[in-house]
């Protein structure tokens, strides 16, 4: 499996490192795996799994930002941030500085209940399990 | 457009030229003026409910004449938010929802979900009830593509592979029924194992599967290979180069066709995949044809891949023991593995109680439909069901 490897850095240096992590060849991080956001009600936390194919080595980066935070878009970096950010955006409520196609993703078009992935959101019919 | 003509004369002097019979058309009568048509890009909305989009996706494809300029999926028809609804039931109670995932290749949704499971608590896997979920991918791996080859030929016009595909399709739906007791949503993988043992009669009836299969593969090549309307369909069409498919993190067979000679089966060996001999096939020309190809040759491998674990699958236990009321230690994981659109990977968050706090799916189709607007620009609508469909897109893989 691999042991795998994550470290914290600051939400605006986030396009820097990435960018640094695909280019630098020693580092060659080609593939952007997975793009989370998990939300630790006082603050959001971005996880980029990524992965070279040239060194078959795998890291993570983490940030994490205010709930209602900016942090630039990786899209330039890779392409297929592009729906993860979008998804991302829509479910948790943050906002992709230079992202090149801000739209919503999977909600219904006229949705207006809010960001359902936060931890306090409240629908309709929506019961939630007490935890053991 | 760039060459957007203009009519030359206003309305009304045409009015009047037409009136005095002037404008021809054809242009055939020297002593005529020749009418400029106006031409100007329009927008075709595919899906839906088009039955090539298999399931329910919309293309909305901005089209000059009949070549497709661009083109915008709209995705989200099928979403059930997976991820939210993880965070409300327990670990155990989440397994037959991983099935809903990708209904067509459902055992990989519950092998990756139990795997990184099983890496988050530490849990040991009995050496039989991994060569059982060999076992059951691997099948569940050939009834998928089948499927797909199915559609795939019947979007290109071709009826008879689809027959074909689904004649075979129904033995191996009968093996996964006979051990699973479900056709399609198995809820069959524990933490820790497997739900149930395999019936006595189950590995005489998958060796003779085994046997079966082989020459019926040479049979749907037979039909499609070789054949001149499918070549001019598929060959040199969409073609999807090597960095573009990083970019977009496509994985799986699309990969593959690209000539990267990538597996997870072989290059990071989960499971007990580091004790058979099976091949990796590659594409050449990273086109729709070649897409075919990989899986195809993927079908030959899978079942190379059960006609080995068949022949030595070992007495013993087929579950670890788990704890009835089951709470992982805190902590986080990633694990994935090679499902049969590519590379499906849970990312699960735990404080330490039964339910998870975070569970993130990062699933195959979501990233191979991305790349859609980048190999489809250029081509004609027709050839647009073509690469769609040799992506092997799965809608609720996708909206999850």
């Amino acid at each position: 499996m691999g042991v795998d490897v994550a470290f914290k850095i600051e939400n605006d240096l986030i396009s820097e490192v990435c960018r640094f992590a695909k280019e630098t060849p020693e580092l060659g991080f080609d593939l952007l795996a997975c793009l989370s956001c998990v939300d630790y009600v006082d603050h959001m936390e971005l996880v980029y799994n990524l992965f070279s194919f040239a060194h078959k080595h795998k890291i993570a980066i983490k940030t994490s930002l205010p709930r209602d935070g900016e942090i630039d878009s990786v899209t330039p970096v890779w392409n297929a941030a592009n729906w993860h950010e979008r998804e991302i955006a829509e479910l948790f409520g943050m906002t992709f500085r230079n992202h090149p196609d801000p739209r919503p993703i999977l909600l219904p078009e006229d949705w207006d209940e809010g960001y359902p992935m936060r931890k306090d959101w409240e629908g309709k019919d929506f019961v939630k399990l007490p935890k053991k | 457009m760039s060459n957007y003509q203009k009519n030359e004369f206003p309305s009304d002097e045409r009015d009047k030229r037409k009136a005095e019979n002037l404008i021809d058309p054809l242009g055939k009568n020297p002593d005529t003026v020749v009418e400029k048509i106006d031409t100007e890009e329009f927008i075709v909305n595919m899906g839906p409910q088009h039955p090539s989009t298999h399931g329910v996706c919309r293309l909305l494809l901005k089209m000059d004449g009949e070549v497709i300029v661009d083109v915008v999926p709209y995705v989200g028809y099928l979403h059930r938010s997976m991820e939210k609804i993880a965070e409300n039931r327990t670990y155990l109670q989440y397994i037959p929802l991983t099935d809903r995932i990708d209904y067509v290749s459902a055992m990989f949704c519950n092998h990756v979900f139990c795997m990184a499971v099983e890496k988050l608590a530490q849990i040991e896997v009995p050496e039989r009830a991994e060569y059982i979920r060999v076992i059951m991918d691997e099948l569940n791996r050939i009834a998928s593509h089948l499927i797909w080859l199915a559609t795939f030929a019947l979007d290109l016009g071709a009826i008879t592979p689809f027959l074909y595909c689904f004649r075979e399709r129904e033995k191996v739906l009968d093996l996964l029924e006979m051990v699973c007791g479900q056709r399609m949503t198995f809820n069959y993988m524990r933490f820790g194992g497997v739900s149930r043992d395999l019936p006595p009669e189950f590995i005489p009836k998958a060796k003779e599967f085994v046997q079966y299969f082989k020459p019926r593969v040479d049979e749907y090549e037979y039909i499609l290979t070789e054949n001149p309307i499918f070549l001019g369909r598929t060959k040199g069409v969409g073609i999807l180069d090597k960095k573009t498919a990083i970019d977009y993190s496509v994985t799986g067979p699309n990969l593959r066709a690209t000539g990267l000679k990538w597996d997870l089966r072989k290059e990071e060996p989960y499971s007990i995949y580091d004790k058979f001999e099976f091949d990796i096939p590659t594409g050449t020309n990273s086109d729709t044809w070649d897409r075919y190809m990989v899986r195809i040759q993927e079908m030959r491998q899978a079942n190379r891949i059960v006609e080995q674990a068949l022949e030595s699958v070992p007495e013993g236990e087929i579950k670890t023991k788990t704890p009835t009321v089951f709470r992982p230690p805190k902590g986080e994981v990633y694990a994935r593995i090679e499902s049969t659109r590519g590379e499906m990977g849970f990312y699960i968050i735990s404080d330490g109680t039964t339910i998870p706090y975070r569970v993130k799916l990062r699933t195959a189709s979501f990233s191979n439909l991305a790349v859609l607007p980048e190999m489809s620009r250029g081509w004609k609508i027709a050839d647009i069901v073509a690469i769609f469909a040799s992506l092997d897109v799965i809608m609720p893989d996708v909206d999850r």
